[in-house]
């Protein structure tokens, strides 16, 4: 009984103090004026309003969305056939797979984007400042989900008999892949997709570094309105979190 | 006319020689067993034959047809793996239809041969069910109709019960041959299993190390092990070498002997005056209709099987005992 009321307390504490922002900045995003007193003046959803109808909010949202979907479109055509051939031709270099999705995570964005600037500044690839090399650094970020995703699914089966099967009975490889192997491995890919995208839309050092102003997507617009009212932030960060939300909880139902 | 010719086929994945100089050939309509241990080179062999792996050297040939270097799908086999590998997104009407289906038939012509081998292998009702909702039994035979609807000329069975209970194992095996013999269907069997081989096969290839060391009935096989190999893992042989055949019959031999445990018999209230060679029951074991003991005699442990009588019969361990071994059966190998 003891036990169980630690244990309560505990659980409560912690979704209090991670909820607790999240409710804050909701309730912000709905005052009318918040200043001096314990509950806001009023309530209004104009700074929704004033929020959807900004054409440069959209426009940022529309590129996070351009370079989220264009990354993971790209991602999807080279990592599936990718971790296709390494299962079924060159189950070796699978180790060497997994160490390389984990690059992205041992070089902090912070000091990869400082060695991208020198890179993709000028000479024969100038990039920066465009959204190609977000969609590359993006690739890079989301490489692991896509690939661990992919390299579960096809370790799960048994890959060199259903491909042996097909051939037998006349599927060639590209064949027997998109009939056979690739609807076993669809759902996960779905999974790691949606979770995937809501980790771009998070993305804001190599777009604020790389990129900035040039091609502002929603997280360096968010940075760049942060001065212009604290209630219309909340209401941008609130529809950000809401979108996110949605992905996360699409991935989640997919993965089960 | 052999419908089957294989020969010299050779293979290695780089310094390891899987099989070598393996040279047969199947009658039309045969069940042929590759029998070994594993590792020995068997199932390897069977995906050779199915075109799913290249060979280094030597030629197939069905029905005069030289088929070494022809794709899998264009040999006119049909092949049942140990894993079942069904495809699990597809229904079990679906997984069978599915060579014919790539074949391009009309529907009408996939729906009637995909029905009636539904029929052949018990299946009728079991359509839209999804493997992961079939035991591992009906998952067997999923697989078998998908080999049989594309009318093979040869059907190829790796391992195809090693992954079934003993139960099921008996009765898919019987529903195998006897379907292979109502088709006529020649048919090569993988198995590690000596039972499933001495039961199944028209003839018996027993493998070791590559390469094929004895081929013949499974009466023969049995009866005639060619050598050491052959005696240890077709049956529970006693083997005997020169020492212990000179203690205990009186032979000499450069090789061992090989005794039957069967074809030994025990008298078990020994006079002083009968004859037989003296020995001591050391363990008993029950094999159901069969009692296995351990005799120990001048030194050697012998295996010797009587058949599951009365209760009366039954020695008890540290019993003295009488056995008389008939020399005319005894089978010398290396």
């Amino acid at each position: 009984m003891r036990a169980e009321i630690y244990h309560r307390t505990i659980v409560s504490l912690l979704v209090l103090l991670l909820g607790l922002p999240v409710a804050a900045t909701l309730a912000y995003s709905f005052a009318t004026r918040w200043g001096a007193t314990v509950l806001p003046d009023g309530f209004t959803l104009s700074w929704y309003v004033q929020l959807w109808q900004d054409q440069r909010f959209l426009a940022a949202f529309f590129r996070s969305l351009v370079v989220g979907f264009g990354t993971l479109a790209i991602g999807t055509v080279v990592v599936v056939p990718a971790a296709f051939v390494v299962f079924y031709r060159f189950p070796a270099l699978d180790k060497v797979m997994g160490i390389l999705s984990l690059v992205p995570f041992a070089v902090p964005p912070v000091v990869s984007s400082v060695g991208l600037l020198h890179l993709y500044s000028d000479g024969p690839l100038p990039l920066v400042g465009t959204p190609w090399i977000l969609v590359g650094c993006d690739l890079a970020i989301v490489l692991p989900f896509l690939y661990r995703a992919q390299a579960n699914a096809l370790g799960a089966i048994n890959l060199r008999d259903l491909m042996d099967a097909a051939h037998i009975l006349g599927a060639g490889t590209a064949r027997a892949f998109l009939m056979v192997v690739f609807p076993l491995l669809r759902k996960g890919l779905m999974a790691s997709l949606f979770l995937s995208f809501s980790l771009l839309l998070g993305e804001f050092v190599f777009a604020n570094i790389l990129v900035g102003t040039r091609y502002e997507t929603l997280q360096v617009y968010l940075y760049n309105v942060r001065q212009v009212s604290g209630h219309f932030t909340s209401a941008a960060v609130m529809s950000y979190f809401f979108f996110t939300l949605v992905l996360t909880w699409l991935a989640a139902r997919l993965g089960r | 006319m052999s419908i089957v010719e294989v020969s010299g086929l050779a293979k290695s994945f780089g310094q390891t020689q899987v099989f070598q100089d393996i040279s047969f050939r199947l009658k039309s309509g045969e069940l042929v067993t590759l029998l070994g241990p594993s590792g020995c080179g068997k199932s390897t062999l069977l995906r050779c034959l199915a075109g799913l792996i290249t060979v280094d050297a030597g030629r197939i040939a069905v029905d005069d047809r030289d088929i070494t270097g022809t794709p899998a799908y264009s040999r006119g086999i049909g092949m049942v793996f140990q894993s079942y590998a069904l495809f699990p997104n597809m229904t079990v009407a679906k997984n069978i239809a599915f060579g014919l289906a790539m074949q391009k038939l009309p529907a009408d012509e996939i729906a009637a041969r995909s029905a009636k081998v539904i029929g052949l292998v018990e299946l009728s009702g079991y359509e839209s069910q999804y493997p992961h909702q079939l035991s591992g039994g009906q998952r067997q035979r999923v697989a078998l109709a998908r080999a049989l609807v594309v009318e093979p000329k040869i059907l190829l069975l790796d391992e195809p019960l090693s992954a079934l209970d003993a139960r099921i194992r008996k009765s898919l095996r019987d529903q195998i041959r006897d379907i292979q013999q109502r088709l006529g269907l020649t048919t090569i069997f993988v198995t590690h299993d000596q039972e499933e081989a001495l039961i199944l096969s028209d003839r018996i290839f027993v493998m070791d190390g590559g390469r094929i060391v004895q081929e013949g009935t499974a009466e023969s096989v049995y009866a005639e092990p060619a050598s050491q190999f052959v005696a240890r893992f077709m049956g529970h042989y006693n083997l005997l070498d020169g020492t212990q055949s000179k203690a205990l019959l009186g032979i000499e031999t450069t090789g061992y002997i090989a005794i039957r445990p069967e074809s030994i018999l025990l008298s078990d209230h020994p006079t002083e005056t009968e004859e037989g060679i003296p020995g001591v029951v050391r363990r008993r074991q029950l094999l159901g209709n069969i009692i296995r003991y351990s005799v120990e005699s001048t030194g050697v442990s012998l295996s010797v099987d009587r058949l599951n009588g009365s209760a009366d019969d039954l020695l008890p361990e540290g019993a003295a005992v009488r056995l008389r071994i008939d020399k005319s059966i005894l089978r010398e190998v290396h």
